[in-house]
């Protein structure tokens, strides 16, 4: 998060915003530490039903669509790294993410149209994931499983974010926020099986970033 | 042992156990709403009062349909039900004839809608931004629709 406030103040354009949305059931006692921390002064918002990922069919987070003045989307569905983040030491640390989205979105904040990193709305189209109905469905199962919870019901909680689970298999946000709430949490044995499934039956963790070095 | 990283069981059951609705009210959840109705038909379908369509989804009930700005479906007698006397609209035959999918909690009255696919064809064919509405940390209530004429940048993270 901090390092959208450094962009957000780098690029520093009235006519630019970012929106910063927490997939987060957990809700504020989740997201508004890390927020707060950051003291941001782009718009936040705490997205307990992950609806911003429902609206663009996004599967993992970070994720993110670049909109232009009249509301096209030129870009969509990356990996949003905003820098390569080093997690953990020695045998352990892992590396993360990319250099490359940092200065292709201040080239298209400056340039507009003319940045050679908007992309046609036909190659947008076509980057936004196909979602069948039952991947529809999830969104649903899921926003009722988090009402459930709000209301203390955990066990039809479960059962619906189960079910959300099992109807987009593909949904990252989905079984890691479900895994937040187990004892091994989300970047444990279970998350390192699911990346491994993801691996070997060339599912999208990501879509790869397509910028030009 | 130390707690493992990124794992919160205690969030699994932070709240009480409370009533979702008064006795004899349905709950219905779609884009982030969750609104109670106070009168519903009985049965596996959900009949609602015709004038509660508008505060769920935006369509309104006129002559010549259901209607949410261009879009407009007809009415028919699967949408319109007389039952006890009393007309209600068919909220899942509705559903059904858009491809909107729903899942329903029946014994607790609840039906959570995804989203309507006819008001996201604009962004699948043209790459126009869905109109949606968020709610920032400060309440104000954010609609991606009134940032036109700037640039936005909308993304995701989590905690976790």
């Amino acid at each position: 998060m901090p390092v959208w406030q450094r962009i957000y103040e780098e690029i520093n354009d009235p006519d630019f915003v970012i929106i910063c949305a927490a997939q987060d059931t957990g809700g504020e006692a989740a997201a508004g530490p890390i927020f707060d921390a950051a003291n941001p002064t782009y718009i936040q918002v705490v997205d307990e039903d992950h609806l911003v990922s429902s609206a663009f069919n996004f599967v993992n987070v970070p994720s993110a669509a670049w909109i232009d003045e009249e509301g096209r989307i030129v870009r969509i569905d990356e990996g949003t790294y905003s820098k390569v983040h080093e997690l953990g030491v020695g045998d352990q640390s892992i590396s993360f993410g990319t250099n490359v989205y940092e200065p292709a979105l201040k080239d298209w904040v400056a340039n507009g149209a003319q940045s050679k990193h908007v992309q046609s709305a036909a190659t947008v189209a076509g980057n936004i994931r196909q979602h069948t109905a039952d991947q529809q469905k999830a969104d649903a199962a899921f926003c009722l499983g988090n009402l459930f919870r709000k209301h203390g019901q955990d066990n039809k909680a479960d059962e619906y974010w189960n079910m959300a689970s099992a109807l987009n298999p593909d949904s990252v946000n989905f079984i890691r926020q479900n895994l937040t709430l187990s004892e091994e949490g989300s970047a444990g044995e279970r998350f390192r099986a699911m990346r491994d499934n993801f691996e070997a039956t060339g599912t999208d963790y990501y879509r790869p970033i397509d910028i030009e070095h | 042992m130390a707690k493992a990283f990124m794992a919160y069981p205690e969030l699994r059951s932070p709240f009480e156990a409370t009533q979702i609705h008064p006795e004899g009210s349905a709950t219905v959840l779609y884009q982030g709403k969750t609104i109670t109705l106070s009168e519903t038909g009985s049965g596996d379908e959900l009949l609602i009062n015709p004038k509660d369509l508008g505060q769920i989804n935006g369509f309104e009930i006129k002559p010549e349909g259901a209607c949410f700005r261009e879009l407009c479906i007809p009415l028919n007698d699967q949408l319109l039900v007389e039952q006890d006397g009393k007309q209600w609209f068919n909220l899942t035959a509705f559903a059904n004839l858009l491809d909107q999918p729903y899942v329903a909690d029946h014994e607790a009255g609840v039906w959570s809608f995804a989203e309507i696919p006819a008001k996201r064809a604009n962004m699948m064919v043209d790459a126009m931004a869905p109109d949606i509405e968020l709610t920032d940390r400060t309440g104000e209530v954010v609609r991606l629709a009134d940032l036109k004429g700037k640039k936005a940048l909308i993304v995701t993270w989590s905690s976790w």
